[in-house]
């Protein structure tokens, strides 16, 4: 019985860093209706930027924790002002394009810097001994972790539920055109998105950094893993999001805790969130909690 | 008019001249070779210090004339861990015309294969995965293969442990890459090796591998042999670490020794693991610079030469480059003491008499390099190497495993 | 000026058939027609060396597989973002069949042309299970679902023994009226079949655009709801176009695994969707001349790239991690940037150079 609560409490974990991880998304989803396939990148170039600034700049890790959420939402905001803002207007379709154009693009800054093919890990700066409670482990990385996630989820959902730039950006995914003439700036909105999907995306990548040690491909794989998580949630939901990133990482826990090396299986974890995506896009393609306004065709 | 004409013949001339002397400077041969890696994408942290060895080793033989007047001229080329590319570069290069072939994957060289075989080009993969050389003439593993490493792995835990038959389970890496070694291992314990595998797991991109490592405990698991890279290693390591599984010393009761082969070790692996790799107990056949001798000096003075930070210097697969571009130029050198002319086919018969007294002895290995008809495993010697205090240090002396001959039948 | 069907400066059709014809003037065919006997005739007179062989080879390919895609994306609208798991149907296809009955085996060697045509259906009827949600959603889900349809792709081939988990299966060489391919010919000969199937390929992909079906696609994606009005099946005509990409992979896949001589999972992953992606959009959405620019831009580009970053190499001795990051940066803002200046690709400036030559020495 402890190895089930053992699981429950890994996905847990897991699943609320996916969640952080599929925050970012959903907010630019949310205002812009746009899928950024690059968000896998975002999250790498934050947790490069955590390091380079504890590191390097020798500044205590957690002044640059927040120092990098800061500066990656300037770059996200500017990534929208150079290549996004353009092409308002245009087909939802291209739009996505350009993301695919900025993974690329990411990916090839970062292999500018020593990171895109060399292997760093965080100076350990919790207590490494983990907190153990009736057999069950937990590290403190991973408790702060998911107090950053939940701290951070609790921060938007007031954002948008009462400030004036929150309501905007919620009036913005309802209704571009009724919203503008309203007076609110549209493409403001979709920057200040974009800035708060890197802000969050930052955080992610701090905290996956943390846990898995900064391998590139290892961090951008997080981009794909997020496209399971939003579906299940729905695309445009905020909770949603929350609550698909637990119940993902929990079928993963259990995945690998008792499918794999039993019935000749292995590696299920990877599988799964990808079939649950296929059945959820026939049989429930707003997700738990995404809005149910789907175009039928 | 015509002294305008003139002037123009002159500097023509001039410029003709200039363009021809540096070449007719080099009075030597130029042998042409070609390597192929991943210095973007997938692995690249390992292929870029393997691309760097294998550089700054050829700019070394040129700079120093160990081929005399002749110069080694070595073709590097990104293939981003893609098949088509590697298949792209390998073509130019034979239309160029080189007389050795350094590889990489594990996937292209398979993929490739035929291809060595059909144009007779001897070729060193950087992958050590055993079905490379299968049915191959011409493909030569620098060192001993993935499942050498792993049977090697298995034999000393055999050696070591203490009490009934030890309990194994192997962690790999969901390719053929990583599944290589598990059959053969399944075939030492048929012919006799005294452990148990209790689980294969193949991993994926996990974030907490807590639920697996409880499992493996409650199964008795003691031992844990990994094939794959460093970063899932390290992921598991900080897990295990942070459950206060893995063993103070080897074989510890109640606690889980972990072992890995070539690519799950090396200063990446302390660089992504930090403290928690500790006591991981880690083979190869290349020496580490963390240990004193002159083969870390001589890589170390080499990567110093050619500027080369501290990072790519300390790389196992530094070494691992350097050594393939020993191998190939040694054969270059011999097949020309002999007076052959520099090709494939003498180059292919270099290698094949590399062994017995001709055995070749790089400062990079912890063995010699021994090629036969029959042997396409370059260094067989294996050592084993542990993490204490940050650094890999060498346990016992190398060593080559027994049942990888015991298999053989 | 508009009976001449010579020199006709622009549109003078004045019935229906005439705008659906393949070409529009005798000009054009004539254009045409010189393109292709270029095309049929260079090896004779050219050698070219076996690298850019094989680069043409993996052009002519890439331009079948771009047929499909252009049919999803710039056709129908609908992003997909796992082509190359079709076009990796298509190699499996002949590659699981090959590890089956033997590399050798008659069918493989000697029947290869209906290999190819199987290998295509196979695909056909993958893109058409995968292309079942588009009965029920719209673009953005189905990247979704081609997306989740690479991922379970990648796994399968990677897990089961039936392909050889992955690792390369190979297909032994094809034969022809003069017996077996050799590694001399080998390439030259996969130019000609490929040239061909990219001929045969593209007057079918004209050719069905001048149909009902090609029509409704083109409808439903311009408005879905008036295609529907009009008593077109908008989700029919999506799964249509998923179906006939998938076909179009296949063929190219089956290719892709005689000409590399077997398949391995590296050569259809999710980099390769999208690359095939990339190609789309720089040749140009919903053009036909796009397909064939897009591939070749993509392939020289990265060429182009990779002898940047070689020269960078050598100015810049040991910063190699300057020059690698130059193929994913200029691939990157590539796409970007011509989606931002010119999203109707490399198809519109030949377009405009077209428009040009026909009034030339005219400005209108």
């Amino acid at each position: 019985m402890t190895y089930f609560f053992q699981l429950v409490v890994s996905g847990i974990v897991v699943g609320s860093i996916y969640a952080l991880a599929a925050i970012g998304f959903v907010l630019i989803y949310k205002s812009s209706r746009v899928l950024n396939i690059a968000h896998g990148q975002i999250i790498a170039a934050g947790a490069y930027i955590t390091y380079a600034l504890t590191v390097w700049c020798q500044i205590p890790i957690y002044i640059s924790f927040v120092l990098s959420m800061i500066v990656t939402f300037f770059l996200a905001m500017s990534v929208e002002r150079i290549f996004l803002r353009r092409l308002i207007g245009e087909p939802i379709i291209s739009v996505i394009m350009v993301t695919i154009g900025l993974m690329s693009i990411i990916d090839g800054l970062i292999y500018l810097t020593p990171f895109g093919s060399e292997n760093f890990s965080f100076p350990a700066f919790l207590p490494t001994e983990p907190v153990v409670f009736a057999g069950i482990y937990i590290s403190y990385t991973q408790i702060v972790g998911v107090i950053i996630t939940f701290l951070l989820i609790g921060i938007f959902s007031w954002f948008f539920k009462k400030s004036t730039v929150g309501i905007s950006m919620r009036a913005v995914s309802d209704d571009q055109m009724a919203s503008m003439s309203i007076g609110i700036s549209v493409p403001r909105v979709f920057g200040l998105a974009w800035a708060c999907a890197g802000l969050t995306a930052a955080a992610a990548g701090g905290i996956i950094g943390n846990i898995t040690g900064l391998n590139f491909e290892t961090l951008h794989a997080f981009g794909i893993i997020v496209f399971p998580v939003v579906i299940l949630g729905g695309l445009d939901s905020l909770p949603g999001a929350v609550a698909a990133g637990i119940i993902m990482g929990l079928i993963q826990q259990f995945a690998s805790g008792y499918l794999d090396g039993n019935f000749g299986l292995n590696g299920t974890a990877n599988l799964l969130p990808y079939i649950i995506l296929l059945v959820i896009l026939l049989f429930k393609p707003h997700g738990l909690f995404g809005t149910h306004e789907i175009e039928r065709v | 008019m015509k002294s305008l004409k003139f002037t123009t013949c002159i500097m023509v001339a001039a410029a003709v001249l200039m363009m021809a002397l540096p070449v007719s400077a080099v009075a030597g041969n130029v042998y042409k070779l070609g390597l192929s890696l991943a210095i973007t994408g997938p692995t690249s942290d390992a292929g870029n210090p393997y691309a760097k060895g294998v550089e700054d080793y050829f700019r070394y033989v040129n700079d120093m004339k160990l081929l005399g007047d002749d110069t080694i001229e070595c073709t590097i080329r990104d293939d981003k861990y893609e098949t088509s590319i590697t298949k792209r570069n390998f073509e130019e290069y034979l239309d160029m015309g080189i007389v050795f072939y350094l590889n990489y994957s594990t996937g292209s060289t398979l993929a490739l294969k035929r291809d060595f075989d059909e144009v007779k080009m001897p070729t060193m993969p950087a992958s050590f995965h055993a079905g490379n050389i299968e049915g191959s003439d011409y493909i030569f593993l620098p060192i001993a293969s993935y499942s050498a490493q792993a049977i090697g792995l298995a034999e000393y835990l055999v050696r070591k442990h203490e009490g009934k038959t030890p309990k194994v389970a192997m962690f790999i890496h969901p390719s053929a890459f990583g599944r290589g070694p598990v059959e053969d291992i399944e075939k030492s314990i048929k012919a006799g090796l005294d452990i148990e595998i209790v689980e294969v797991v193949e991993h994926g991109q996990d974030l907490d591998n807590t639920a697996m490592l409880q499992r493996w405990k409650s199964k008795n698991v003691q031992y844990v042999i990994s094939q794959t890279v460093q970063s899932p290693v390290a992921g598991m390591l900080k897990d295990a670490s942070r459950l206060g599984l893995v063993a103070g010393k080897f074989g510890e009761k109640d606690k889980i020794t972990f072992l890995g082969a070539h690519y799950t070790g090396g200063n990446d692996l302390i660089a992504l693991a930090g403290d928690a790799a500790e006591n991981f107990y880690w083979t190869t056949s290349y020496i580490v610079t963390s240990e004193p001798g002159a083969g870390a000096d001589a890589q170390l003075a080499l990567a110093k030469r050619y500027g080369r930070d501290d990072k790519a210097a300390n790389s196992h697969n530094y070494a691992n480059g350097v050594m393939v571009a020993q191998v190939a130029a040694e054969a270059i050198r011999r097949a020309k003491a002999r007076g052959n002319e520099i090709n494939k086919e003498t180059l292919y018969q270099e290698m094949l008499e590399m062994n017995g007294m001709n055995a070749f002895y790089p400062v990079t290995t912890v063995g010699p390099v021994t090629y036969s008809k029959d042997d396409h495993q370059g260094v067989d010697t294996l050592q084993l190497y542990a993490v204490q205090d940050g650094e890999f240090r060498a346990v016992g002396k190398p060593f080559i495993p027994e049942y990888t001959e015991k298999i053989k039948k | 000026m508009s009976a001449n069907r010579w020199f006709a400066t622009g549109n003078y059709f004045t019935t229906y058939r005439e705008e659906q014809r393949i070409f529009s003037t005798h000009l054009d065919r004539l254009v045409f027609c010189l393109f292709l006997t270029a095309f049929f005739v260079w090896p004779f007179f050219i050698d070219l060396s076996t690298k850019y062989m094989l680069v043409l080879d993996n052009i002519l390919i890439a331009v079948i597989a771009v047929y499909g895609l252009n049919l999803v994306l710039g056709f129908g609208g609908l992003i997909s973002v796992g082509h190359a798991a079709f076009v990796g149907v298509g190699a499996y296809t002949v590659a699981s069949l090959a590890g089956v009955i033997g590399e050798q085996h008659m069918l493989i060697t000697h029947g290869w042309p209906l290999m190819i045509i199987g290998a295509g259906l196979m695909g056909a009827i993958f893109g058409l299970i995968v292309g079942l949600p588009a009965l029920r959603l719209r673009h953005l889900y189905l990247l979704m679902a081609t997306l989740s349809f690479q991922m379970i792709f990648e796994w399968t081939i990677g897990f089961l023994n039936f392909f050889n988990q992955g690792q390369f299966i190979y297909v032994g060489r094809v034969h022809w009226l003069t017996g077996e391919v050799g590694r001399n010919e080998h390439y030259l000969f996969w130019y000609y079949v490929l040239l061909v199937t990219v001929v045969i390929c593209g007057f079918g992909v004209r050719n069905l655009l001048r149909t009902r079906y090609g029509r409704s696609l083109v409808a439903v994606r311009d408005n879905d709801r008036a295609a529907d009005a009009m008593g077109m099946h908008p989700g029919l005509a999506k799964v249509f176009a998923f179906g006939l990409a998938g076909f179009f992979a296949g063929i190219a896949g089956a290719m892709q695994a005689y000409l590399d001589r077997g398949a391995g999972f590296e050569t259809f992953t999710l980099h390769e969707s999208i690359q095939y992606l990339a190609m789309t959009i720089v040749g140009g959405m919903g053009q036909l001349t796009g397909c064939f620019f897009g591939p070749a831009a993509i392939e020289i580009l990265d060429l182009q790239m990779e002898h940047l970053a070689e020269w960078a190499g050598h100015i810049l001795p040991s910063a190699l991690d300057l020059a690698t990051g130059l193929r994913p940066l200029s691939f990157g803002l590539v796409i970007v940037l011509f989606l931002m200046f010119e999203p109707r690709g490399i198809a519109n400036w030949w377009r405009i150079l077209r428009t040009y030559l026909k009034l030339w020495p005219f400005r209108y």
